[in-house]
């Protein structure tokens, strides 16, 4: 018996082992990879899942097989074999585990350090989340922006900190995320190797509009990159033009509707049309100082259905005086 | 001394499961019953939370309501399900596995009993006043800055803590002192071992989760800066003070389930445990080990990091114990006589989810891959795989394996199987798509998602109302065969532990007369090495 115990644990191995071969080189379950450091951890990933399927078809197959093989056949009311244990057995299965999981930290911890190398000059970008947008601070270039723009194949360091609640910033594509904590900086570097648009997402809960919380990368040549940091340094002259800009440059297109803007967010109220209504909203306000209010203090006059605290209160101390006149008039005409 | 006990026996009724009791049995029961009504709960909040992600887009409910019943839903299940109804089996089941009359404190065993049941009814009257909404784990700030529930959330969460603690000191004590004549450490059934290293747990890390929540509280109610950054406040010493219990409380919620599986397997295939003292020392080294990892829970928080990789090691090392019992259990079934009854079959299932649940924790451990996936579905789908793939077909598996015993009667085989099958299918559909989803970039506990997970979204949604029918068959056949079932004699399993030694159900002071051990509890197959041994605990 032991010879065929010996023989079927082997087949069932090496199948395993080929399976894990085929997984490891065949199959993708993350998504596009648009960082250096993302390559490194997809490598590293692959492996895992390979290493984890024989693993799995092992311990399956032997369950399997057990199931099928020493059932109790009918009429037999008969005992198993009266074996209480083997020590050589035993381990010997405490030793493969243990080895196998010493060379995974290992390998872990090689793409970490890989991943974590300081290089030089990178580009800072300031990331701060708040409930429930994000924005990009760049202070070598000294602009702001609710997208999040980047030059392929430049090393990016990012500072995260949170102006609230804990965030964290999660770039899917990239393979990375860090914690966006109040009252600290973290840090974390990546080098994006894809041109694209890729996902921003908040990965930790921080409130009713936590699923809202998005804003997208836009990785593009060193060239279109100055030119949209010279196009962010001046508005246009067009008012109009000024304000479409303005209402996405402070993350108005995340939340709500409207068609001229490109925005069709869901978690605010639409505003098409809403410079046609603005006046008639609340007693004694006109179309100006209801929109002014509903930017600066949007708690004030919440829209029946959608919830308080949801929209960002601070814009008072983020739109120059200005800007927000622009967007109020570019509101009043939609 | 005579008549007595066993006229209690013969005429139980059924008012004595309704007030203060100190049998240890009636006090189990008491547990059962009370924690799998909030199993029904905490599943129809999750029937919820599915029926919104059906589809992107709010269908259902708003953001706040969404979070509301996410953030129960896993409380519940965690604190007011898996925790107590493990604590439940183990109340009923150590003293007579032991062979003693009672628990060491009967009374301190129904005050354990008591803070559960109060702790229940504060989380469900947490909804009235605005229920908590910042998750099981409550992060500061958010959780400092909700409304009032989560003032009630925080204090049924201390009275759960002390419950369990209160249990934990009962069962070290009761299992330390009360053993039968005969009844040596190396000898205890498997699920006292998982029992006593449970114990150990509890008794170690809940009084830090205990100081987190009072903090909490006091900024809450009393306007202490615990939290508060702006005055000097640290987010990240919750975070700490969370994971040093509720990683822990992992193992607290699979190390019994273990246990339970530990003693199924050799009844139903006929053959002796394989590895026994094995399968007992890896329960004491998960237990002690799995204090040492928390902070795997941080590794995308500002925390240290250089700090990570200590974290890292001593996570990954927890697969080695749980490889060893893995093993011995496939060792244990190999060239067995398999009786597929239904708590072998969940038993089996068992091994089959756990497993995993276990090998995507090396994932979540390894730094590298962790910052991709923490805090997506990949968690998600992990967690569920250990905790109802894992935890729950556990419990399962013990309940249908120690259904005569506690009624006396045999539940129904078919209705059994086929809630196995349902539960099987329904974890799978609803949780394998998770990890898909997971990797592909959707966070957690999000009420709305991008529309390329729609179809994972679908199908784990369809899923978890596979596992909301699978739970008609068990309910219907618990309740009916409880009445209407055949007798099911003493031990029909032909097990030979002590429980099964004495009558079904057993006499109020669980033996007429203490047993003597003078073997293993798992005696099983032939040829017997020693015929002239007696199996484990028979009272001669």
């Amino acid at each position: 018996m032991k010879g065929r115990t010996l023989l079927v644990v082997s087949i069932i191995f090496g199948v395993a082992l080929v399976c894990g071969y085929l997984v490891a080189a065949n199959v993708n379950l993350l998504p596009e990879v648009a960082s250096t450091r993302g390559e490194l951890m997809q490598r590293l990933f692959n492996s895992l899942l390979g290493a984890a399927t024989v693993v799995f078809v092992l311990v399956e197959g032997l369950l399997v097989y057990s199931v099928i093989r020493f059932r109790r056949r009918a009429g037999d009311g008969g005992e198993g074999v009266a074996v209480h244990g083997n020590t050589a057995l035993e381990v010997f299965w405490t030793a493969i585990p243990a080895l196998l999981v010493v060379v995974i930290a290992v390998y872990s911890f090689r793409v970490l350090s890989a991943s974590e190398a300081e290089t030089e000059k990178p580009m800072v970008v300031e990331v701060i989340g708040r409930q429930f947008s994000w924005e990009f601070r760049y202070p070598e270039q000294g602009l702001t922006s609710s997208d999040l723009h980047l030059p392929v194949s430049e090393p990016v360091r990012f500072e995260i900190t949170s102006e609230d609640v804990i965030h964290s910033f999660w770039v899917p594509n990239f393979l990375a995320k860090r914690d966006a904590t109040p009252g600290q900086v973290s840090e974390f570097a990546v080098t994006p190797s894809e041109i694209g648009v890729f996902p921003v997402r908040c990965a930790e809960l921080c409130g009713p509009g936590h699923a809202a919380m998005v804003s997208q990368v836009i990785v593009e040549t060193p060239e279109e990159f100055d030119a949209w940091v010279e196009r962010m340094a001046s508005l246009p002259g067009n008012s109009t033009e000024a304000g479409r800009l303005l209402f996405g440059r402070y993350g108005c297109t995340g939340c709500h509707v409207l068609a001229d803007a490109g925005a069709n967010g869901l978690i605010g109220p639409s505003l098409e049309g809403i410079g046609t209504r603005a006046g008639e909203t609340v007693a004694g306000l006109d179309a100006d100082a209801y929109l002014r209010q509903s930017i600066l203090e949007p708690n004030v006059h919440l829209v029946p259905t959608y919830l308080e605290k949801i929209m960002p209160a601070d814009f008072a101390t983020r739109i120059p005086p200005q800007e927000l006149d622009l967007l109020v008039t570019y509101l009043a005409g939609r | 001394m005579t008549a007595t006990p066993l006229e209690t026996h013969s005429t139980p009724s059924i008012r004595r499961y309704f007030g203060w009791s100190t049998d240890h049995k009636v006090i189990g029961i008491q547990y059962l019953v009370t924690t799998f009504a909030f199993f029904l709960l905490g599943g129809a909040m999750a029937i919820l939370v599915r029926t919104e992600l059906f589809a992107p887009g709010a269908d259902l409910v708003n953001g706040t309501e969404y979070n509301r019943l996410m953030t129960n839903h896993g409380s519940v299940m965690l604190f007011l399900w898996i925790i107590p109804v493990l604590a439940g089996l183990g109340n009923y089941l150590v003293p007579l596995m032991i062979g003693a009359r009672d628990m060491a404190f009967p009374r301190m065993n129904a005050l354990s009993y008591w803070l559960l049941f109060v702790a229940g009814i504060v989380m469900i009257a947490s909804f009235f006043v605005g229920a908590a909404e910042s998750g099981w784990t409550a992060y500061v700030p958010l959780s400092v800055e909700a409304p009032s529930g989560q003032t009630l959330w925080a204090i049924s969460v201390i009275l759960l803590g002390t419950s369990s603690m209160l249990g934990a000191i009962n069962f070290l004590t009761t299992i330390t002192t009360m053993r039968a004549e005969g009844m040596t450490f190396m000898r205890l059934p498997l699920f006292v071992w998982s029992m006593i290293a449970t114990s150990l747990l509890a008794l170690l890390a809940t009084p830090v989760l205990t100081v987190g929540l009072v903090l909490i509280a006091l900024d809450r109610v009393v306007g202490t800066v615990f939290f508060t950054v702006a005055q000097g406040g640290d987010p990240i010493l919750w975070q700490n003070l969370f994971w040093f219990y509720s990683h822990p409380a992992v193992y607290i919620m699979v190390l019994p389930a273990m246990g339970i599986v530990s003693e199924v397997l050799p009844v139903f295939s006929r053959k002796p445990i394989f590895g026994y003292a094995m399968i007992a020392f890896s329960s004491i080294a998960i237990s002690l080990l799995g204090i040492t990892v928390w902070a795997h829970h941080m590794f995308t928080s500002g925390m240290d990091p250089r700090l990570r990789v200590p974290f890292m090691i001593s996570s990954m090392i927890i697969a080695v114990p749980t490889g060893v019992k893995i093993f011995s259990w496939l060792a244990t079934v190999w060239e067995g006589k398999l009786r597929f009854n239904t708590p072998m079959l969940f038993a089996l299932g068992f091994i089959s989810m756990f497993l995993i649940g276990g090998i995507t924790g090396i994932f979540l451990a390894s730094i590298p891959v962790d910052l991709h996936v923490h805090d997506s579905y990949f968690t998600v789908a992990h967690l569920h795989f250990v905790l109802f793939g894992g935890s729950v077909f556990a419990v399962y598996a013990g309940l249908y394996y120690w259904y005569p015993k506690i009624t006396g009667r045999m539940y129904d085989e078919r209705l059994g199987k086929s809630h196995f099958w349902l539960n099987f299918a329904g974890t799978n559909l609803t949780y394998l798509p998770m990890f898909v989803a997971g990797l592909l970039g959707m966070p957690r506990r999000v009420a709305d998602y991008a529309p390329e997970f729609t179809l994972v979204n679908q199908l784990a949604t369809v899923g978890s109302l596979l596992l909301a029918v699978s739970t008609l068959p068990f309910l219907y056949n618990v309740v009916v065969s409880w009445v209407t079932g055949p007798k099911a004699g003493d031990n029909p399993w032909g097990a030979k532990t002590l429980e099964w030694q004495t009558s079904s159900p057993p006499p109020e002071h669980n033996f007429l007369e203490l047993p003597v051990v003078t073997g293993m509890p798992y005696d099983f197959g032939e040829p017997r090495r020693t015929p002239a041994a007696s199996p484990a605990g028979a009272a001669d």
